[in-house]
């Protein structure tokens, strides 16, 4: 994928939580960085290039 | 008369057509068997007694006066809690809407109320169809009929069971990511997620805005068809709806499937990351014999990755529902059951240029797997690896971290794909399939279905409680 690449540790991870606006506790964040960093390994196999101008749908239309 | 719970959608229609049959007797028959058995599932949280008996004398007058709506008049079905129903509270299965009783119906329930059918109940789900079956919830975990020790699967998971247990003919579903679908393969129903955009979500609480769709469960693949028939058509209020021409799907349950052109992706169950028990794989096998034998052409064919699909529509689907929660998962967490939490949770890490991404490739898969399926009607797959997960386990909070969901394909791509019961484990659990046809043929998908079913006996057996 592309600038978020690289798994955060878990301090990283908190430091951005704190930005969120979400309510955490340690356990929800503890949970939540283990759930983005599986994610963020899943995401590996979304390319990372595309056209610029590659347009994804706006209201997706099954029928295009 | 046979046991009148047990009977399918188009047997009850011609016989109350007939006169040999009412809708009272056949509701009552369902209210009866609810209240001595659900309390072993738990898959109805509100039982709609009054309502449904007055439906039903009213399609009993109509019917005598010779009027018929259509083939779901006077029919009991039940509905998922996250479908709006007026006067009746709609709870998502969550204390955050355990009070809610909403003014009016959802789109679809008023289509289905305007097609005749009577309408028994609200079925249990994850909770917002996107949690999992946790302590922490207001009502209790339905449980499998098959085996109460197992899940139904979800998160549509009371329509699966209660199809499944014989206490409604047929319910509503919905899927984002394979929620009809997986009850109705771990509770031996038969289910479709319909064409994104055929059937309207007006009223119907949102997962993911670009993935949401509404369907059917019922014992058989006709049944699922004649109920499809009354949703299917276009609603301004749903931006999604899309324009299609009616179609007779009853009628398409009942073609012959020869000459069909069937993509068999083995590739999807039979890849790196796993394989199915030994029975599932056994099912499988004899399943595409089992076409084959009806005059269907199977060929192996090549598709996009599983994982590819798999993670394209799990980035959507925590991205949007994040953004639908986000609200209620700041200024009450504690209202939502710890699983469905988190879950509401991630999406608050993921970039905008990681959704769009995703988006993109939502495109390209799309495109692919159009073309993987150039002369071909249909895609035949697994409907899962096996058995599904037993209670007393741990429950696994992010469920995407383990194999690829072998549904999400046909999410990703929008296509209409079913589910069919092929054959039993030697523990006695469901084993299942998928027919996914293109965008707005599920004529063929019904077809093939119910083709299968008719050719076998696992319709003949229910579960025993």
């Amino acid at each position: 994928m592309t600038s978020s690449t690289k798994a955060p540790t878990l301090e990283e991870f908190r430091a951005r939580a704190a930005l969120t606006g979400l309510v955490l506790t340690e356990e929800d964040i503890g949970h939540l960085h283990k759930g983005y960093v599986g994610l963020l390994g899943l995401m590996e196999r979304i390319p990372q290039q595309w056209a610029w101008a590659a347009e994804p749908p706006h209201v997706f239309r099954a029928d295009e | 008369m046979t046991d009148l719970t047990t009977l399918g959608i188009a047997e009850a229609g011609r016989l109350m057509a007939r006169g040999d049959l009412t809708s009272t007797a056949l509701t009552e028959a369902f209210l009866t068997r609810i209240a001595a058995v659900d309390h072993k599932i738990a898959s109805y949280i509100t039982v709609m007694t009054d309502e449904a008996r007055n439906a039903a004398r009213q399609a009993d007058r109509e019917m005598a006066g010779g009027v018929r709506r259509s083939p779901l008049h006077g029919i009991p079905l039940a509905l998922k809690d996250i479908y709006e129903t007026a006067g009746v509270r709609t709870t998502g299965h969550s204390h955050l809407k355990a009070d809610y009783v909403p003014a009016i119906d959802a789109a679809s329930v008023r289509r289905l109320k305007e097609a005749g059918a009577v309408i028994l109940g609200k079925l249990g789900t994850h909770e917002f169809a996107n949690g999992a079956m946790t302590p922490d919830q207001p009502f209790p975990p339905v449980l499998n009929p098959w085996n109460p020790k197992y899940q139904p699967g979800g998160s549509s998971s009371g329509s699966g069971a209660a199809v499944a247990a014989a206490l409604c003919m047929g319910a509503m579903g919905s899927d984002t990511g394979g929620s009809i679908r997986n009850p109705a393969g771990y509770c031996a129903t038969a289910g479709i997620k319909p064409t994104y955009g055929l059937v309207s979500r007006c009223g119907i609480f949102p997962l993911a805005f670009s993935l949401d769709t509404a369907g059917p469960l019922a014992w058989t693949t006709e049944d699922c068809a004649l109920i499809l028939g009354a949703l299917a058509d276009h609603d301004p209020n749903d931006q999604a709806s899309a324009k299609a021409p009616a179609v007779d799907y009853g009628a398409a349950a009942q073609r012959s499937i020869k000459g069909m052109r069937i993509a068999l992706a083995r590739s999807w169950y039979e890849g790196p990351d796993g394989e199915l028990s030994p029975d599932m794989a056994s099912g499988m096998d004899d399943a595409v014999r089992v076409l084959r034998d009806l005059g269907a052409i199977v060929d192996e064919v090549s598709f996009p990755d599983i994982r590819d699909y798999h993670i394209c529509g799990r980035v959507i689907i925590t991205t949007e529902a994040h953004a639908i929660h986000r609200r209620d998962i700041i200024e009450r967490p504690e209202k939502f059951g710890y699983t469905t939490r988190r879950r509401f949770q991630l999406g608050a890490f993921i970039s905008a240029e990681q959704y769009l991404s995703a988006l993109r490739f939502r495109r390209k898969l799309h495109q692919d797997t159009r073309e993987a399926m150039r002369g071909y009607d249909l895609v035949m797959t697994a409907n899962h690896w096996g058995a599904p997960e037993i209670f007393e386990e741990p429950q696994t909070i992010f469920h995407f971290l383990g194999k690829p969901s072998l549904t999400m394909p046909f999410n990703v791509t929008g296509q209409p794909a079913a589910t069919v019961c092929c054959g039993f484990s030697a523990d006695g659990l469901p084993l299942a399939f998928q027919l996914a046809g293109r965008a707005f043929d599920e004529a063929s998908v019904f077809a093939a279905g119910a083709a299968y079913e008719r050719a076998t006996p696992w319709r003949s057996r229910r579960p025993t409680l």
